[in-house]
């Protein structure tokens, strides 16, 4: 019944990039066993054109994740392992002196990328931080006076531990607000982590993956994402969310502009992956708690995510 | 139950009872046998509590059902019980403990949503049928507060509600009985009421304290610990002085040699004796609580009667008909009087002076002796038998020893030991073996003047016993011979004694005293409110008498000027308009589907909530799927939708009938 009303629902919109897009869903999902909802948001994020922010305790799977990513989105991969002692430089890179020329020649960090990892983002100095989020922000760099554009599209997936951790600097709110969706991918239910247990190991499976789409697809389904209809109502919808985040008695600072029109393409994104050209309030609802979660700031001590969720159900819907 | 196939287009709801529900049924029910813990026996009301906490636990934990066997043998036990207790099914606190009895066997078979339903309109039923036994103020507001657990279950039992929490099942109840307060005291005021009531609450006056027809010695033992209020007297001007509060109810003429009865004399039709008047009358409202008898009380002595009651010859008052309710009555007394002064009918005197041959020898001796110390003079003889009281060791104590056949010798002589009764037998006794004629009085005395509200308090431990002799130009004199005994002993188990001066023992009494102002306001106000008082409520608009046609008018124009002010207010609550007719069409399907319990969320996207009417209506699935997205994509997939698709969606909307079937 439940595929009669999908089918009644949707609109035809297939085409080569739209079954390109589910081969790749399907390929990351048979790698991550378990964590549809957190692949489908991964890919939320990509086709919305934001940076997406892991977050979890090691080992459920961040990094395989990424690395499913880079290999099936046919997207030139660099990893940063962020360290206390990372710098700058070791981000964007650096001009070193060619005796040949005799001039300054720039090597490029590992910034210069379509797919970056940052990992374990909150290990790093602010300092170090700030370059990443510089680059995420403006989509370019400036190193010695020179502004250098980086590849597209560029998309950032930082990995964090969970703040209470030993040896993490919590990133800022205002860096925290660069990300468009936060995830957790939390542990496998006991019949995926049986999977995980008896099947092969996931670095060898990641290594025998290979590219389903590639920068030319991810760039056109971006924009077909971008013309997903956005109805009145549904921008009622928007609004009212954003409006009742900035009157909660439990939240000090409630969204920015940035954050509704974040909510709005994601939305977006996440109806194109639903295989319709129109957006639901459903899909403001799915996406919500994962733009929303990490960019509220609580006036008391409050789980930032459990506070986003009580916003959504206060909100009604046409 | 056999499983029918429900129609086409109808939602079937699940009939097991759910753990909310099933929880506040059983706190319902526990309420009700709660409130019937006062007059029904304690062991019965705790045996029916335990048992629906048994099976609550039974039920909530193990999911049990209780076995047919079990139920059959509950219902043949309760009536069983209950006629053991009481000898008969029939009367107030049988009946009551029946019905309390066989809810608790209705919760015990509770297995689906229609038995839960029947058994709280049984259990608001029984809750009311308290209110036979006990109309005060906060056990009326206690009755009305233990109607929330049963509008609780109501609403939990409504479908889709039975997993939410306590408060959203309470908060509708209790918003409903608050906001009918308006509507119950129209009510209150309005409906015409019966002059005489249609039913009266029946009585078996067994165990009934109160003051009997009949005094033995001891009868009145029970009284004297019995706190309960008898009357309340509203005086016109300022109240007796203290020593004259004597409440006349009976005069006990004939003596069988144990007990003293109103006999023959006291039935007579005969007129009144003439009252000689000393003093101003004093003119007092009585509100005399239900005593179930005839006797009406007056201060001493009442000179004239009030209306449906008759004056004895003794100037006692009774009513036609016995006192099964509040009964408000005013009467004029002189407290300083000469009661036929003039010479006692010889009927009269022949009556006053009757003893039984063969009884207490050793009394009638005394009274010789008197009567020839004295030459015959009357009230030397009573000097004579005060004096008695008063030297000769006697003892004021509730708990009297037993006395055998010669109970006046017994006493006089060997115990003297006893309270007003003994003393007030014992006297009248000796003055009619002396030749005086005397008769012995039972009423109340004293009481307790409440300063705030000016009234008098008289409770049924004032209950006293005195006695009147016959003195020659003088009339009927009252003689208290209690007041001459010297030495006291209070029982531990008394209240206030009325005999000896109202001493209170209990540190709570002066607060219950302070307290009955509120009662007494309930009680004339609320409980008193009957045809009469109804017909004065238009008094002040000039309308002498009211009829119940008018009444009934009156009650149509409130109750239309009443949802003329709810429809106002309704009007005037700022609600959400719909955006176009695509939002109403959708609000009315809504609407639609609420009524068979399938509620949107407040925050239940469109798409969810279609999905989720498609699951509950399996028959109309393919419908709800087309309709679902034909508006999604009309709300949704334009900016501004399509009028022409706008009409098709509202026509095909106008054919859809949810239906909804109950198992």
């Amino acid at each position: 019944m439940d595929q009669n009303f999908a089918a009644a629902t949707a609109a035809s919109a297939d085409s080569r990039p739209r079954q390109r897009l589910d081969a790749a869903l399907a390929q990351v999902n048979d790698v991550l066993v378990g964590k549809n909802r957190a692949i489908r948001m991964a890919f939320t994020c990509l086709l919305a054109g934001g940076h997406l922010l892991v977050e979890d305790v090691p080992g459920v799977g961040k990094t395989t994740l990424a690395h499913a990513l880079a290999v099936t989105l046919g997207l030139s991969f660099r990893r940063i392992q962020f360290t206390s002692d990372l710098l700058p430089s070791d981000i964007v890179g650096v001009s070193v002196f060619d005796r040949d020329s005799g001039a300054f020649r720039f090597q490029p960090g590992p910034v210069f990328a379509q797919l970056l990892l940052a990992d374990e983002i909150n290990r790093a100095t602010p300092k170090t931080q700030s370059a990443l989020l510089e680059a995420m922000a403006e989509g370019q760099v400036t190193v010695d006076g020179a502004s250098r554009s980086l590849p597209q599209p560029f998309f950032v997936v930082a990995t964090q531990n969970p703040l209470d951790m030993a040896g993490t600097y919590p990133l800022p709110d205002s860096q925290l607000d660069r990300f468009m969706l936060r995830i957790a991918l939390d542990y496998p239910d006991a019949e995926a982590e049986r999977r995980l247990l008896t099947g092969e190991d996931r670095a060898a499976m990641v290594g025998r993956l290979s590219p389903r789409l590639d920068a030319a697809d991810i760039l056109a389904l971006r924009q077909r994402a971008h013309a997903i209809v956005a109805s009145p109502a549904l921008l009622d919808y928007v609004q009212a969310l954003v409006a009742a985040s900035r009157k909660h008695h439990d939240i000090r600072t409630g969204l920015s502009p940035r954050a509704g029109l974040a909510l709005l393409a994601a939305a977006r994104a996440w109806a194109l992956l639903g295989d319709r050209d129109y957006a639901l309030p459903e899909d403001v609802q799915a996406v919500f708690v994962a733009v929303a979660g990490h960019r509220l700031i609580p006036a008391r001590t409050l789980a930032r995510d459990a506070l986003a969720q009580a916003l959504l159900e206060s909100v009604a819907v046409e | 139950m056999k499983r029918r196939h429900a129609p086409p287009g109808t939602r079937v709801i699940a009939s097991t009872l759910g753990a909310l529900p099933f929880d506040l049924l059983c706190l319902t029910v526990l309420c009700v046998v709660g409130a019937h813990v006062p007059h029904l026996p304690i062991w019965y009301t705790a045996t029916l509590a335990a048992i629906v906490v048994v099976r609550w636990w039974r039920r909530r934990k193990y999911h049990r059902r209780v076995p047919a066997w079990l139920r059959i043998v509950m219902l043949v036990a309760v009536p069983l019980a209950v006629v053991a207790v009481y000898g008969s099914p029939f009367g107030r606190e049988a009946g009551a403990a029946i019905v309390c009895g066989l809810l608790v066997v209705k919760v015990l078979e509770s297995e689906s949503v229609r038995d839960a339903r029947m058994s709280i309109g049984f259990a608001c039923f029984i809750l009311m049928s308290a209110l036979l036994f006990d109309q005060s103020l906060p056990f009326t507001i206690l009755v009305g507060l233990m109607l929330l657990p049963a509008l609780a279950t109501l609403r939990a039992l409504e479908p889709g509600l039975s997993r939410s929490g306590w408060w959203p099942a309470f908060k509708p109840g209790t918003v409903t009985l608050a906001a009918s307060l308006p509507a119950a005291l129209v009510g209150f005021l309005l409906i015409p009421r019966l002059a005489t009531p249609l039913w009266g609450a029946p009585d078996s006056g067994q165990g009934r304290t109160g003051i009997s027809d009949r005094m033995a010695p001891g009868d009145i033992h029970s009284l004297l610990t019995d706190n309960a209020v008898a009357m309340r007297v509203g005086f016109d001007g300022a109240p007796p002085p203290e020593d004259r509060r004597y409440f006349r109810g009976m005069v006990l003429w004939e003596f069988d040699g144990r007990a003293w009865l109103p006999g023959a004399a006291a039935r007579r039709p005969w007129p009144p004796a003439p009252v000689g008047i000393r003093d101003p009358p004093t003119h007092y409202e009585v509100t005399l609580l239900p005593s179930h008898r005839h006797w009406m009380f007056a201060l001493d002595v009442p000179i004239d009667t009030p209306e449906e009651a008759r004056m004895g010859p003794d100037h006692t008052l009774r009513s036609a008909q016995p006192i099964t309710h509040t009964f408000r009555y005013r009467v004029e007394s002189a407290t300083d009087y000469r009661m036929d002064p003039e010479g006692l009918a010889p009927r009269l005197r022949a009556a006053a002076l009757e003893l039984p041959e063969g009884f207490d020898p050793r009394a009638r001796a005394l009274a010789a002796r008197w009567r020839a110390q004295t030459g015959g003079n009357a009230a030397e003889i009573v000097r004579h038998a005060l004096n008695l009281f008063h030297d000769g060791g006697f003892v004021y104590d509730l708990d009297a020893p037993p006395l055998g056949r010669d109970s006046i010798d017994d006493f006089l002589f060997d115990t003297r030991t006893g309270f007003c009764e003994h003393y007030a037998s014992a006297f009248t006794f000796l003055m009619r073996a002396a030749g005086v004629p005397a008769r012995v009085v039972v009423g109340y005395q004293g009481g307790y003047w409440n300063d705030f509200a000016h009234y008098l308090l008289v409770r049924q431990s004032d209950a006293h016993a005195w006695a009147e002799v016959w003195l020659a130009g003088r009339g009927w004199v009252r003689v208290d011979p209690t007041a001459a005994v010297s030495r006291v002993m209070l029982a531990d188990t008394g209240g206030a004694a009325g005999d000896v001066g109202g001493g209170s023992i209990s540190w709570w009494m002066p607060w219950r005293n302070r307290m009955d102002v509120v009662n007494r306001w309930w009680g004339q106000t609320v409980v008193g409110f009957d045809a009469l008082e109804q017909s004065r409520l238009f008094r002040p608009f000039g309308i002498a008498r009211t009829s119940a046609q008018m009444l009934g008018v009156a009650l149509a124009v409130a109750v239309f000027l009443a949802l003329g002010v709810g429809a106002l207010l309704a009007s005037l609550r700022p609600r959400a308009k719909p955006r176009d007719a695509l939002s109403a069409a959708q609000l009315r399907l809504q609407r639609k589907l609420a009524r068979i319990g399938i509620v949107r969320g407040h925050a239940e996207g469109p798409r969810d909530f279609y999905l989720r009417t498609a699951t509950e209506l399996p028959d109309l699935a393919p419908t709800v799927n087309k309709l679902a997205a034909e508006y999604l994509a009309l709300r949704y997939a334009f900016p501004e939708p399509p009028p022409e698709r706008i009409r098709v969606f509202v026509r095909r909307l106008r054919n859809f009938h949810p239906r909804r079937v109950v198992k």
